[in-house]
């Protein structure tokens, strides 16, 4: 990195942390909230899809892991909150072993698909065995991680700082780089000596982790879990979040997710035009803004000024 | 600063609304509704519909406490997380006064905690689970705010179920054998056992019972097994299922039993004729329909369709009883603060659009004759509606569906 | 045992529309079009449009929402797609959006309330005691009608051997002369009007109303890659299989685990044999 993005991340950040002071009310700091956990997912689907070209189409099968490990453990079993953390992190971490041993090995439009698949048999399984999960209205009346708003965001904003910090220098470490190698010719890579599989599986396993964590601090946040935590347009949400913020650069997708979830709230004012206007400004950005809008504009802004 | 744009565009609402009323009521700030709906669904719809044909009617009469009433919407959808930033946008953003809304109970049970956070009353007008209420009595301080006045909880509607099938299955149409089929919804799920206990003391036998995934859309191998299992009349649970296509499916197997149950779908006015009248024959509850339930009914239902051009939906009178409750409490108590206008709604006894509405220890609306009550409707010829239950406001008997007639 | 026989078929017939249609622009112009589903959507709200709302007769109706829907998926593909074809990211996601769009443009055109379509028969049928109801046996007739006429376009025209070239080798093709453009416009165009087909056809029986397009475009992209992506043959077994294991577990066991049953088939397939059914990755 250099000095200019040092500068720009912490003038970013800065902002973040203090827009909820002028805009003191827990409309806004919710927002925001959501904001920087879209945020949260948006990076760690980047750290594995964006590095390995392996497009993951049921990430939701994470975040929602991670939400009903939350949901069990406080909501259910009554621990405190605090230990959701860990559990929320293992517990979709296993599920990136169970599900990635057999898939990893497939490309393209065949992983997407195995991982679309798994998240949705989790959903169904969510419906099906509701004795345990409360089925379609899922689990209510979980507390908070931190009882007042402002301090809930502050917490979930420095995670995302941590996740994209963590996640960004794995990204520019030789880890990373076998990533960006695997895509570009996974059989090169596997003849130059590298265990590739090892790199994906602890790559994926990451991510999960990650996505996860976030979920934790969204169940927390809305005290709920339901099947929507797992739903296949939670997973392409966080894929256009991606998108939208530039592949491949962690931070831009985690921009992409904080930008996209205000302009959702920002149109609030449409009724029920709402969704059709978002749609149609994606589909503009998609077409005329191919690598994606954050990260290319301040490469952009870097290249203009240099 | 870009976030203050939500913000004027609902000022800017505030303003639209205010405009027109006599000086010096404006001179007061209005006392604000917030709604949240799903707007693009026909319940959010009629939601606002009707809560405007209410406010539009206080507010003619000179308002209360010398003040206008307005509202704000704000969309939940039938998601949790933008259920959740409805409720903190109306409460914190646009300071409502009172909460009117709610569809779907998984967002309404998202919702209960960030509602209880802003210390705003809260009448719930559209979902039924008894779980919503039940917050109420395991933290009372908590979820005081909690209120239902529309519909009856499921639960309650389960107990007017038995009695009809009791009253009219078992006696009019002698039919002891019945089928249950239901979506896989938690309320269903809690109903169930109660329909199946209630039948089974009343002498009849439940010969299948079944719950399906509320996006099924081809029933044909349920129909099969119900029609396998001998029993003879078919019972619905039926909410945010594609009933549509459920009732062309039955009537397609012409299913060899009358049938009937709930069916939130076949509620509305134009259920039938969006099935070609293939519903013909079905038996619905429903909370109200053009009859003279009470004195308000008819001017209500009469009203509506001439403000809108078309019959309300369930949610209608739900939330028209909401907004005058409210504001009766409120000239009652001479304030909009919370805790008085609680007490006050927990006296209530309200003559509403439907019956009466009182709420019950867990602030949940009372079933009963004179109370709010279930109706059985029967979709006959020509896409009539007939209320054939309870006795005292049925407007005729009940039919077999007609490819049952010899 | 002939219900299941006879609903299994009909379910099956109509996986295999809109798996065909997927497949093979997939195979042709490796396009992942993740708006088929839309497709089958507009082709039923066509029909509710043109019958309900304008009273046009069934048939021209049919035939006019099939129409209307190839033109949009022709349209769709030279102006949306073809500008991105270099990524398949890019395509896939602009797909997407088409698809998102077109839910929320039915969402405000039409309302939320489901919507219904005539059927061409009315009345069940009789067949060996078992009563099914006529359009599901229409249904039947027109999917197999319809896919056999497609391969046999394929196979018997030149057009159809060009389609077949650049499904084999792109680059080739063109270097043969073959205008690869004005195929892909084609084939996307057949692809939409399949799938545009299968609304119309099984709107009356199924549902309408707009996320329908959801469920059939998961079931096409099951289907498809069980058959193995890219071939024909290979995606109407598939729909055989699927189709016919949905229905059984529907009638025999509980149609709450359809669903999940039909995901776990494919998550087994990728994993035990990930090429599909019909192994080899391209071909009609």
């Amino acid at each position: 990195m250099r000095k200019r993005d040092w500068l720009g991340a912490g003038a970013l950040v800065a902002l973040l942390a203090a827009l909820p002071l002028f805009l003191e009310n827990r409309y806004f700091t919710g927002v925001f909230t959501v904001c920087a956990i879209d945020g949260i997912w948006a990076a760690s689907w980047d750290f594995f899809s964006g590095l390995s070209g392996r497009e993951n189409f049921g990430h939701a099968l994470f975040i929602g892991g991670g939400a009903y490990a939350a949901a069990f453990m406080n909501g259910k079993f009554g621990f405190n909150p605090w230990w959701s953390i860990p559990v929320g992190i293992v517990v979709p971490a296993a599920l990136s072993l169970v599900i990635g041993f057999p898939t990893l090995r497939l490309r393209g439009p065949y992983f997407a698909l195995a991982m679309l698949a798994a998240a949705a048999i989790m959903q169904q399984f969510a419906v099906i065995f509701w004795q345990y999960t409360g089925g379609t209205e899922g689990i209510y009346g979980m507390s908070r991680l931190i009882d007042s708003s402002l301090g809930n965001y502050y917490f979930v904003l420095a995670t995302l700082v941590a996740t994209v910090a963590v996640l960004k220098a794995i990204a520019a470490s030789r880890w990373g780089r076998i990533l960006r190698a695997i895509k570009g010719d996974e059989g090169a890579c596997e003849a130059a000596g590298i265990n590739t599989t090892f790199y994906k599986i602890a790559s994926l396993a990451l991510s999960a982790g990650f996505a996860g964590l976030g979920g934790v601090l969204f169940a927390h946040y809305e005290q709920a879990v339901t099947p929507d935590d797992l739903d296949v347009f939670l997973s392409i949400s966080v894929i256009i979040m991606v998108y939208v913020g530039g592949i491949g650069s962690i931070w831009g997708a985690a921009c992409g997710g904080i930008l996209l979830n205000l302009l959702l709230e920002l149109l609030r004012g449409l009724g029920e035009y709402r969704l059709w206007v978002f749609y149609i400004i994606l589909m503009l950005v998609l077409f005329f803004m191919r690598g994606g809008l954050v990260a290319p504009f301040w490469q952009r802004l870097q290249g203009s000024r240099a | 600063m870009r976030p203050r744009i939500p913000f004027l565009a609902s000022a800017a609402l505030m303003g639209a609304l205010a405009v027109g009323s006599p000086a010096h009521a404006a001179a007061k700030k209005p006392i604000l509704i917030g709604l949240d709906s799903p707007i693009q669904l026909q319940v959010g719809k009629d939601t606002v519909a009707a809560v405007k044909m209410a406010v539009d009617e206080i507010n003619a009469k000179g308002g209360v406490l010398g003040r206008k009433l307005a509202y704000v919407v704000a969309d939940e959808g039938m998601d949790p997380q933008l259920g959740v930033s409805a409720i903190n946008k109306l409460t914190s953003e646009d300071h409502v006064n009172v909460l009117i809304g709610g569809y779907d109970s998984g967002v309404t049970l998202a919702e209960e905690p960030h509602i209880a956070e802003a210390k705003t009353i809260y009448l719930g007008i559209g979902s039924a689970s008894p779980n919503i209420t039940a917050l109420v009595g395991r933290d009372y301080n908590k979820y005081k705010y909690i209120f239902r006045v529309n519909p009856l909880n499921s639960a309650r509607q389960a107990a007017q179920i038995v009695n009809f099938a009791d009253n009219v299955v078992k006696k009019k149409l002698k039919r002891n054998k019945i089928a249950i089929l239901g979506e896989s919804a938690v309320w269903v799920r809690g109903l169930v056992p109660v329909l199946v206990k209630g039948l089974e003391k009343d002498g009849m036998t439940v010969a299948y019972n079944q719950l399906f995934d509320e996006t099924m859309s081809d029933f044909t191998p349920l129909l099969a097994r119900v029609k396998a299992s001998g029993a003879q009349f078919l019972l619905t649970v039926l909410s945010h299922a594609n009933s549509d296509v459920f009732i062309k499916q039955l009537y397609e197997s012409r299913l060899p039993m009358p049938y009937g149950g709930i069916d939130v779908k076949s509620m509305t006015p134009n259920f039938c004729s969006r099935v070609n009248g293939d519903s013909v024959g079905e038996i619905t509850v429903n909370f109200v329909t053009r009859a003279p339930i009470t004195k308000k009914t008819i001017p209500f239902w009469d009203g509506f369709v001439k403000l809108y051009h078309r019959a309300p939906v369930y949610t209608a009178p739900g939330a028209y009883n909401a907004v005058y409750m409210y504001a009766e409490a409120v000239k009652k108590t001479g304030t909009t603060k919370a805790d008085p206008v609680i007490k006050a709604l927990q006296k209530a006894d309200y003559l509403g659009v439907a019956g009466r509405v009182k709420f019950d220890k867990l602030h949940d609306d009372l079933a009963g004759p004179g109370y709010q009550n279930v109706l059985f409707v029967q979709w006959q010829k020509g896409c009539k509606r007939v209320v054939v239950w309870p006795k005292e406001l049925a407007t005729g008997k009940v039919v077999l569906p007609p490819w049952l007639h010899k | 045992m002939l219900t299941v026989l006879i609903y299994g078929a009909v379910t099956s017939a109509i996986f295999a529309m809109l798996a065909v249609g997927f497949t093979l622009i997939f195979g042709v112009a490796r396009i992942l079009n993740l708006a088929h589903g839309t497709f089958y959507a507009l082709g039923a709200y066509s029909a509710f449009a043109l019958t309900t709302i304008l009273k046009v007769p069934l048939l021209p109706a049919a035939i006019l929402s099939v129409a209307f829907v190839a033109l949009f998926g022709i349209v769709m593909e030279r102006v949306l797609v073809r500008p991105l074809r270099n990524s398949a990211l890019a395509v896939l996601m602009i797909t997407l959006a088409v698809a998102l769009t077109m839910q929320q443009v039915l969402f405000l055109v039409f309302g939320s309330q489901s919507k219904n379509v005539p059927a061409f028969i009315n009345h069940p049928v009789t067949i060996h005691g078992v009563s099914v109801d006529g359009q599901r046996l229409v249904a039947l007739s027109i999917a197999i009608v319809l896919i056999a006429s497609l391969w046999l376009f394929i196979h018997r025209t030149r057009v159809g051997s060009a389609i077949l070239a650049i499904s084999q080798d792109a680059e080739a093709a063109q270097y043969m002369g073959i205008p690869s453009n004005r195929i892909f416009s084609l084939v996307m165009g057949l692809s939409a009007a399949l799938a545009g087909a299968a609304g119309v056809i099984a709107a009356p029986f199924l549902t309408v109303r707009p996320t329908m397009d959801l469920v059939p475009m998961i079931t096409a992209f099951s289907v498809v890659i069980v058959g193995g992506l890219g071939s024909i043959p290979g995606s109407i077994l598939a729909a055989l299989i699927i189709g016919y294991s949905e229905t059984i577990v529907a009638f025999y066991w509980n149609p709450q685990w359809t669903g999940a049953i039909s995901l776990i088939a494919v998550l087994l397939t990728l994993v035990l044999r990930p090429s599909g059914l019909m192994g080899k990755p391209i071909s009609l």
